[in-house]
This record gives C-alpha cells, structure tokens and sequence, in this order.
C-alpha cells in the first residue's frame, strides 16, 4: 500500500527517468522473461511509470487475496513485465480493478486520484484468480497480448479525464446507514465477507472519515447490497440503501482540502458553547485523540459558580452570557471558591484549578475538540490581541503575541496577495529586513527585485517571508479587516502596522500592512449599516437620539442630543430605535426659525463661535456640522437658543430691525425679484377677473414651498408665472425650475412657519380694519383671522390684490410708523408683510394697532403670529392670546361661520385651486391630525375644537382620549386617509361634508359623500381622515 | 516651492466689456478667476506676473460671449514630499496639529511630534516638552517636513512631521506674549 502510494507520486516527478524505462522494457522484451526478482524489485524501487505501477500494485494486491509466496510473487512480476510492454486500455481496467479491491480491503484510504477512473472496470471479478493464478497469468497475458501496446500515463489530457467519469453503464454507488463510528469495522467486515463469499456481487465498500453513520458500496444493484449487508452486525437490516446520483458519485471520492495544520500559538476561534466567536490562541495540540488545548479569556460568573459550589439556589441556566474577563484568584477566593494549584504532569507548568477548569495567568486553558474550533481566515482585530496582551501588561508577551499574530496574518491572507509594483519587506529568514519591489509572482513564490545595491537582479522569496511595506506619507486604502474601506495617510511604521491618519475625521488608524493598499481615493470607510447611515439622526432606545458620526464594524458611534457637552455613544443596531426624518424646526436665540441646511453661529456654551450648516433639528436641539471641528466627525450638538441663524435669507429676520426701518430690506421679495409682466392666459379662476390684470404680482417674488412633484418640500421665490406653470428660484440650489401651480403652496410650509405666517397674517388682518371700523367684529374678519396662521396663500394673495391698488407705497408707510416699531422689533420680520398689503390709511393703523402691537408683544409670547393674529380683534385682551386665544370660540364649520363670509365661500367656489393647499387647510373637530410642535414628539391627535385664530383643541392619542392640548395650526397636519377610511373634506365648496374615501388615485381621491351618496373625486390634500 | 511658469488659458469674455478697455478687462477677470485657485498638477496659483499674449478672440454663437486664449505667466506653489516648510500653527488637538504655509494645509500627527512633546490640553490646548522648554501651540511657527501630500481638486492637503534634526517651533510669538 505504502509503496504504491509511494510510486504514484514519485511516478509524476520522474519523467526523466521514463527513457531509462524505456531500455529496460526493451531490454527485457529482447532479452527474454526470465528475469531475476531481484533485478526487478530493483526497477520498481527506482524507477516509476505506469508500467510500474501497475505491476506494482497487481503485486500487491495478489497478497490478500491469494497469501502466495515469494514464487508467485516473482512470476507474478515477470507477468507485469510483459505487461508493461503491452499496457492497453484493458491492462489499465484491469490495473484498477486490482488497486480498487486493494483499497477496498484499506477501506478508508481510497480517496486519491484514481476515483474517477475506477468507472471502467469490467464485470469479472476476483475469485478466479484466487482459485488458479497459473490459469489466471495465463489469461492475462493472453489478452494484454493480444492488445496493441499505447503509450498512457500522466499526459491524460483533460478530454481522458473526463471520459473516465462514471457513467450510466457503469456500476453504481449506494450509501448504506450503519451504526455510527463503526464505519471502518463495517467496511473491513464486508470486504472479509466478500473474500469468503465469492458470490457476493458487491465491488467495493468505501467509509468516509469525515461521514460518520454511512458507509459507500458499490455495486450494480440494490439487492447485491442488501444482500451483501445482509447479517451485518453494525448495518440495521431496517437501514434504507440510498442510490448516489451518478453527479455526485465523484464528490463522494474526491479528497476534501486538506486538513488544516493547527499548531501551537495558530489564533483560533471558537464554534460553541459560550466562547463561541472568541479569540483563543492555540496552547497545546493533540493530534492523536484530535484535541488542543486554548487559551482563552474565560466568561465566568463567580457569583453563579460559587452559588453553584455551595449548592446554593441554583438558578436556571440564563441566557446571559458573561463578559470575557480575566480571571482573578483573589476575587475567587473571596466569594469562596476554592482554587487549587495544581501542576501539569506533562507541561510542569502550574496552573489555578476551579472545578475542572484550569485557570493561568487569568486565562482559562481549555482542552476541546479540533471540531470545536475554527482556525481558517481568523483575522484577531486590534482590541482582541490587545486584551491577550494584558495580563500584568508584561512587555515580554508584547512581542510574543505580536509575532503570533503576525505569524497568523501571513497564513490567513488571501491568495494573489502580491502584485507587481509592491513594495515589500522580507518579515523572516536570512534576509530579514531586506526592502524591495514585487517583480513577478508565481503561486507562492514571489520574485523580488531587493533595493539594495550588490545583490542579484531578483530574489525568489516564499510569500510567506514577505510582508507589505509602506512608507510615511503614502496614501493608501484599507481593503480589509475592520477600518474595510477608509482612507489616509501613512503617519507611522511600525513593523507590520500601520498608522494612518484618516482623510476625513484625521483620527489614527491602527492597521496590518497587509490590509492596505497604496490609492490616491479619499473616503470615509464604511458609512451605512441596516437602514441608518452615517450622520443619520437616530432615535434610541430611552428616548434619547443623537446623529450618527461614525459606523464600526457592529456598532454606530452617536453623539447624543445634549446640548453643551458632547456625549458620544456606543450603540449596537438593534440599539436604535428608528431614524428621524421629520423635518422640525426651532427658534434661535433672536426667535428667527432655523430649519435644516441653515447657517449658524454659536454664541454661546463650549462650540461658541463655531459655525456651521444645521443638519439636524429635534426637541429643539440643533446638530450643527463645522468643517473644521475635528470631533465627532465635524458634530457639534447646541440648544438652538444658544444660536443665531447667519448667512442666506435668514438674514433678515436678525437685522430686521435696522432694515425695517429704513427700508432697506434685502431680503424683501419685492426688492430682490424684478417684477414681470404677468404672462400667459389667466387661468386662475375668478380672482383675476375680480381683481384685474395686476394679480399675477402677487405671487411673482413670494417665497413658496412646493408641496409636491419632484420639487417637493423646496422652498424658492416665485419668479414667475406662466400659464399654469410657476417658475421658482429654489431657496437651496441655484436653479430655477418650473413647477405646476397646482404643486405649490404659498404659504410656507410647516418649515417656516414664523416668517411666513407672520407676513400672510399681517395680510389677512387687513380686511379686518374696515371690517371693525363697521364694528362688526366678528364678521368677515374673523375667519380671516382665525385662518391666519395656517393661511393658504391663495387666499392671501388674492386679498393682496384687492388691496394693493390702494395701497400707499411701503417705505412710505413704515417711515410713517417708526415709532410703533421701534419696541418690538421681533415683530419686525413681520413688516414686510405689511407693508404690501396694508392698505388702510396710515392713520387707522398709527393708532389702534399701534397699541395692539406693544401690548401683543408682551415678553410672554412665543410666537408672533399668536399675537398678530388675534389682536386687531381683541385688541384689550391681549394677554390672554398665547395660550387661550379668544374665548368667543369661532369654529370654522359651524353654519354661523359661512353664511357670515360669503366672500370666502364665492372664493372656494370660484377658485378650485385655493383647496389645494394643505396648509390653509381648516381643521374640523373630530378630524385626526398629526401634532408636531418644535421640541416634542410628533403625536397623533383629534381635533376637539377649533379656535377663532385657527389654533385647535385637540386631544391626544388616536380616539382622543389623551390630554387636551391648544395646537397651533402650523404643527398640525392633517392625517392622511387611506383607502376606505372616514372623511371630512377640509377646503373647498363641499367643505365640513363627512365621506368616505373609496379609493386614491395618484393625487385625487375618490370620495363617496354620505349624505349624497355622490362621488366625487377631490385632492387628497383636503381630506382629513375623522377619527373613529 | 513657487514656481514660475506659464499656463494658458481661454477666457470667455462678455460682450458688454467689449471696447476700448477689453484688454484691461481681461487681465482683471484672469487674475479674479485664476489666483487663488488651485490645480493638481500645478499646486496653488499665488499671483499673476504678466500676460504674455492674448490670442484673437472668437465670438460664440447664440450667447455672444467671445473666447481668448490667453497665455500668462504666474507664480504657483505646490507643495512637494520631502519639502521643508515654514508654516504657522493653526489648531492644536490631541492627534495632532494642523498648520498652514500660505494656502496649504498641513497636518502633524502626533506620531510624527517628538516623542518626547506631550498634548496638554489646557485652556489653550499645546505640545510641550517634559521640561516646558518647547510648546507648539496656535499661531506658533514651525519647521516641518512634508511627508505626504493628498491632491483633491480645489485642495492640496499634506502630511507633515516636526520629527527631526533641526525642525520644530522656529518662533513662538503665542509663548512671548
């Protein structure tokens, strides 16, 4: 056996040799058979082709089964003399049946080459050779005679190969279950059965090492196993005999990758138990019983393992799992666990026993099974083998355990590791140290030209001496291992590992030499893990949320929503809770609204002075990315309060009260954008017919938000309007895009809602001076009022129009009224609202609103728009407006309302497009809404009552059975209804009508009214969902 | 290093400069659009010397813009590996310390500070030797090594050490004060 395998390979590196063989055959074949044995044990021990082996292993094979002597040996190998002359196909068949039933008796060593090949081999069996083996020799030799001689051997070409492959004809493979770990007892009885019972019609039984509780036979038919199996001890008479799919009947012979080396100071992983995933470094190695013994960093609970010892309250096994730590003698013997010392017999090494488990150094040395770990493509990180390091943080182990896990790296890397151009190092051997460049590389060995002088052109180095080199300053990426895709610079060598500074945070990076490569690209490593990505804001798990600055391999760094000390976190995935898309907005320091992609300035707290766009707003907190801050990649967390809006049309609102003044105002739509012509047909509706020719104005240079399309959620200044299109310059890019009319909503949106309102509210108020110059307060005006806040901007316009006639010039009027300004200048962004749409004669405003504004603008207020709008009504009760605005409760719905308003009811009618808008939306009670005030959490609502300025009542929670708060308008929104679901229609002529929703196509849903039983199709947008 | 060299350019030209200071027109927006810009291959363009010849100018269809080419001489700084630079401290943190040589960043890690110069992080956060004799902090000058620079296209952005013979703070005027 031994020797076949000896010649198979041998057989593939001597091909010189073959020539020799060649004169011998020859000599052989002239000069006649008789040859001395010992002249051809000679030949076969040296020499080696197929001719050889075949003798060789017919030689052998004759030894079970026939136990002949030395005689028939000596013949034998004379036959296989002349064998060799006339090799044939039927030689090779007849060959591989010999060395098949000689593996068969080996049983488990047949997986080698020759698997494919066995196919072929022909129905007659041994036993006659075994009876007469004169006879047999003689009908051998007859037949190889007979057969021309071919020359065949290790040139097979692949075409050979494949033909060798079993086929249909050939006999097949059957998997028979035997009792388990008796596979090999198996096959050898069988093979004993087979050599006493000649009739069994069986060919060969195979067993797997690797597959225990089977075992492989081969045969033609089902009834040849089961009756070759059958009085088998170790097989069930029960056992099921599978057939082996003719495709897989190679896989089943072909030899698996060869086994892995495990071998001392190897780091290794663990595949169970509660070190599964750990680190482990390989101490001791039975290859014999198929143990080794680690190292490990155990995870123990002494308090669980002295309750144990004491028999205490043994509580069920819990899933936790505990930390890997160190093990601590004293901390042992303090919870009275009893530690021996104890020395190892084979070792003489001492070690901490503790029930079975051997403690060193305050690692746990643990004896397991080869199967239990996994030693392929262990990649130990930076912190594992830092915390190998530990014990006693002893520098002599430094060293040790930098070269194991350099050792480990080299082993572990991929192939195809080296490419031309590199540069490497030479890590081991003679020429340690040695620089130089990759000129070529072959399978393992790598061709390098060294950068020394004097020394030959290229050196052929085994991959496994060299490791890549760097040198301070190159850029490089990271291709694998943890930092897997970061960028930077080269700032330190040392040996194997790498020190780069990141391009984007500038934070160090500790890598292996081998995980990089040289590259001119700049990133940031990897940037999204699940559904969140880098900079994302998250919502944790207690209710806390922070922006994501960094992605590690299992975890997220967070810098957490504290305002004035930065808070980073760790956080697992499954830590995070959701991301926070909503789009808020909060107040600075001078109430102007910042909203995301602002600028601005700190002013105060530990960033002060830094400055930056706002990437994030929540619960009024401002995450705030300056380039130039280096921590937290570039993240600075501030109340909002401490922080003023800079730059870009914000501008206005902190210098309002220069510019107001005098006029000036920059930012003032009129200024900035030239009026146009009104263009195009006018398609609006009867406004313009009401109003004439000029309308179209007042939309040119307002700042709208489009509310949907591709544009949607952009804010921009209409420059102008053509046809049933609007052009706007878009407030973020530098573009201006033509959107539907249909798609915008001139009021901003709930983004903005302090500038805007405050100037739509200026304009709605306006009819209300003539309207309580009649003294009807309560008429016309008050749903004007009431809407303000939340005001669509089609309406605003419109009265703009009817009032801009009159209109004194602005500056005029502001100049006029400096005096009432001058105070409250957070009123102030207000103005220009004012200005343009305040027609009444100066004098009415010099003197009642006057007084209305200083007094609404008690310190108390929050929000301007809650005291403008109110005010001109209620100008004696201001006080009370913030929170409880005006007590004679004007609901919208309410029959009283419409009648009193017939302009606004011609203008729903008349102008469809009006009930487009979302934000002029009225809110009916009983309406479910989505309450979103700056610094909580968005919550749903039902509407309870509607107040006269259009702030609500709502109750929380979806049935409304929550707290009742006062909404105002611009943090609600209404639900969107689906399918099937109750509805009110908000805008419009059907306005208040109750329906339900039968169906949503694109924009426009389909509603059946309940109490027509009509269907209408209306815009999604002003059906609000009824709570139930 | 600066370099002197000359580079070409085309420059669109709108019609209303058009007359009798065209040229003066030209030069002025070269030197707008032109200095302080920075390629990779030529590093940062400091200054325009002269203009050394404008071509004849092509009037474009539809807009009526008119393209010269125009050949000008001026003076580029380009950082280079190996270049010792003199550079003022910018922002000091604990990997590192950032610098700038005119319009080149440069960042020191600390790595690449002597072993020996500690980050303290006091109100004005520095490096200082064991014995307080040395301290690199905002706007102190220092001699640096460039070891590596990194090309974008608007930036060159370099690697720097003060880790050897005869770099480190050249004049402190932080420390005198």
């Amino acid at each position: 056996m031994s020797r076949h395998r000896e010649d198979d390979y041998e057989e593939e590196e001597d091909d010189e040799e073959i020539e020799e063989e060649e004169d011998d055959d020859y000599r052989r074949r002239t000069g006649g058979r008789k040859r001395g044995r010992s002249d051809f044990i000679d030949d076969a021990a040296i020499e080696d082709d197929d001719d050889e082996e075949y003798k060789d292993e017919e030689d052998e094979d004759e030894e079970p089964y026939g136990g002949r002597g030395q005689k028939h040996r000596k013949r034998g190998s004379e036959f296989f003399d002349l064998e060799a002359q006339v090799d044939s196909d039927d030689e090779e068949e007849e060959e591989e049946e010999a060395e098949d039933d000689f593996i068969n008796d080996a049983g488990t060593d047949l997986p080698d080459e020759s698997g494919g090949r066995r196919a072929h081999r022909p129905l007659n069996m041994m036993p006659e050779d075994q009876e007469d083996v004169e006879e047999m020799e003689r009908q051998v030799y007859e037949r190889y005679a007979k057969s021309s001689h071919i020359e065949y051997g290790e040139d097979a070409t692949e075409v050979e190969q494949q033909a060798l492959l079993p086929s249909v004809k050939d006999p097949k493979l059957w998997m028979v279950k035997c009792a388990i770990g008796r596979e090999r007892e198996t096959a050898i009885c069988l093979m004993q059965k087979f050599i006493d019972r000649p009739d069994l019609q069986i060919r060969s039984v195979v067993a797997l090492d690797h597959l225990k509780n089977y075992i492989y036979v081969e045969a033609d038919k089902e009834a040849h196993v089961k009756e070759a199996c059958k009085g088998m001890r170790t097989i069930y008479s029960s056992a099921k005999v599978m057939l082996v799919p003719i495709k897989e009947m190679t896989d089943v012979l072909s030899v698996e990758s060869k086994t892995i080396e495990i071998s001392r100071d190897t780091w290794v992983r663990m595949k169970l138990g509660i070190y599964k995933g750990d680190l482990a470094k390989v101490v001791d190695v039975d290859n014999v019983r198929q143990k080794v013994t680690v190292k490990l960093i155990p995870r123990i609970d002494l308090q669980h393992l002295a309750n144990k010892l004491e028999n205490r309250d043994v509580v069920k096994k819990k899933a936790f799992v505990p930390p890997p730590r160190f093990f601590n003698i004293d901390e042992a013997r303090e919870m009275h666990i009893r530690v021996e010392r104890r020395r190892d017999k084979d070792t003489g090494e001492y070690f901490e026993m503790v029930e079975n488990m051997m403690f060193k150094d305050g690692f746990l040395y643990k004896t397991v099974s080869m199967k239990s770990i996994r030693s392929q493509n262990i990649q130990p990180t930076f912190d594992e083998l830092d915390k190998f390091r530990k014990p006693g943080g002893d520098g002599d182990d430094d060293g040790d355990a930098d070269m194991a896990s350099l050792s480990t790296l080299i082993s572990n890397r991929k192939k195809g590791h080296f490419m031309k151009g590199d540069a490497v190092v030479v890590v081991r051997g003679d020429l340690k140290n040695l620089k130089g460049w990759v000129e070529k590389v072959e399978e393992d060995t790598v061709h390098v030209k060294p950068e020394m002088a004097g020394l030959p052109k290229t050196l052929a180095f085994n991959e496994k001496e060299l490791c890549k080199y760097f040198k301070l300053g190159d850029h490089v990426k990271v291709v694998s291992g943890v930092q897997e895709g970061a960028t930077g610079m080269v700032v330190k060598v040392d040996g194997h590992v790498l020190i780069i500074s990141s391009d984007t945070t500038k934070e160090d990076i500790r890598v292996f030499a081998d995980n990089v490569v040289k590259s001119s690209e700049v990133t940031s490593g990897i940037t999204k893990m699940g559904d969140y990505e880098l900079q994302d804001l998250v919502l944790l798990f207690n209710m806390s949320f922070g922006v994501i600055i960094r992605v590690e391999s299992e975890a997220f760094q967070v810098l957490k929503g504290v305002p004035d000390r930065p808070e980073v976190v760790l956080v697992k995935l499954r830590e995070i809770k959701s991301k926070l898309e909503k789009r808020t907005n909060a107040q600075d320091n001078r109430k102007n609204i910042v909203s995301v992609k602002d600028i601005v300035r700190v002013l105060e707290g530990p960033c002060k002075g830094k400055q930056g766009p706002v990437q994030h707003i929540h619960r009024g907190i401002l995450f705030i990315h300056d380039r130039h801050h280096l921590e937290h990649a570039g993240f600075i967390c501030v109340k909002a309060q401490s922080c003023i809006v800079v730059g870009g049309d914000n501008v206005k609102h902190g210098g309002d009260k220069f510019d107001a003044r005098f006029g000036l105002r920059p930012s003032s739509p009129y200024l900035q954008s030239p009026r146009r012509p009104p263009r195009g047909p006018m398609d609006r509706g009867g406004r313009d017919n009401r109003v004439g020719g000029r309308g179209n104005d007042a939309l040119v240079g307002r700042t709208i938000k489009i509310r949907s399309g591709p544009f949607k959620g952009y804010r921009g200044r209409v420059v102008e309007v053509t046809g049933s299109f609007v052009r706007i310059e878009l407030d973020s890019q530098m573009k201006i895009v033509a959107v539907k009319r249909d798609d915008i909503s001139d009021t901003p949106g709930s983004a903005t809602p302090f500038r805007e309102p405050s100037r739509y509210g200026f304009g709605s108020e306006t009819p209300m001076h003539p309207s309580r110059t009649p003294l009807h307060p309560y008429q016309t005006p008050m749903r004007d009022a009431g809407a303000t806040p939340i005001h669509d901007g089609m309406r605003t316009p419109m009265r703009n129009r009817a009032w801009a006639p009159m209109s004194p010039p602005r500056d005029h009027w502001e100049d006029a009224n400096p005096a009432s300004w001058a105070g409250t200048p957070q009123y102030q962004p207000g103005t220009p609202a004012r200005s343009y749409e305040a027609p009444t004669p100066g004098s009415g405003w010099a003197n009642t609103p006057g007084g209305n504004y200083s007094d609404a603008g008690t310190p108390g207020e929050s929000s301007p728009t809650y005291g403008n709008a109110p005010s001109p009504y209620l100008p004696s009760t201001p006080g009370m407006q913030p929170m409880t605005p005006n007590s004679a409760n004007y609901l919208p719905g309410t029959p009283g309302g419409q009648p009193m308003t017939p302009g606004n009811i011609g203008l729903d009618i008349l102008s469809p497009a009006m009930g487009v808008d979302n934000e002029g939306n009225w809110f009916f009670p009983d309406v479910l809404v989505n309450v979103m005030r700056p610094g909580e959490v968005p919550c749903v609502a039902v509407v309870r009552e509607v107040l006269m300025d259009g702030s609500c009542k709502v109750a929380l929670g979806t049935t409304g059975d929550g707290d009742v708060i006062t909404a105002h308008p611009a943090d609600m929104e209404a639900v969107r209804p689906r399918k099937s679901d109750k509805i009110k229609i908000m805008n419009g002529a059907l306005r208040g009508i109750t329906g339900k929703l039968i169906g949503i196509d694109g924009a426009d849903g389909i509603v059946k009214m309940d109490d027509t039983y009509e269907v209408k199709i209306l815009d999604m947008n002003i059906l609000a969902k009824l709570a139930v | 290093m600066f370099f002197h060299i000359t580079l070409e350019r085309n420059m669109q030209l709108h019609p209303r400069h058009f007359g009798p200071h065209l040229r003066d027109k030209l030069v002025a927006k070269l030197m707008k659009d032109v200095e302080g810009t920075c390629s990779g291959r030529h590093g940062f363009v400091v200054a325009i010397t002269s203009v050394e010849d404008i071509g004849k100018g092509l009037i474009r269809e539809g807009t009526g813009f008119v393209t010269f080419p125009v050949k000008y001489q001026c003076v580029v700084f380009r950082p280079f590996k190996g270049e010792i630079l003199e550079a003022v401290v910018t922002m000091v943190n604990k990997m590192g310390f950032f610098a700038e040589a005119g319009p080149v960043q440069i960042f020191v890690s600390n790595h690449l500070i002597p072993d020996d110069m500690e980050f303290q992080s006091e109100d004005v956060s520095n490096y200082t030797t064991s014995d307080g004799s040395v301290k690199i902090q905002k706007d102190s000058e220092v001699r640096l090594k460039i070891i590596g620079t990194r090309v974008d296209a608007t930036e060159i952005f370099s690697i720097g050490t003060i880790k050897d013979d005869f770099l480190g703070v050249i004049n402190d005027p932080g420390a005198a004060s």
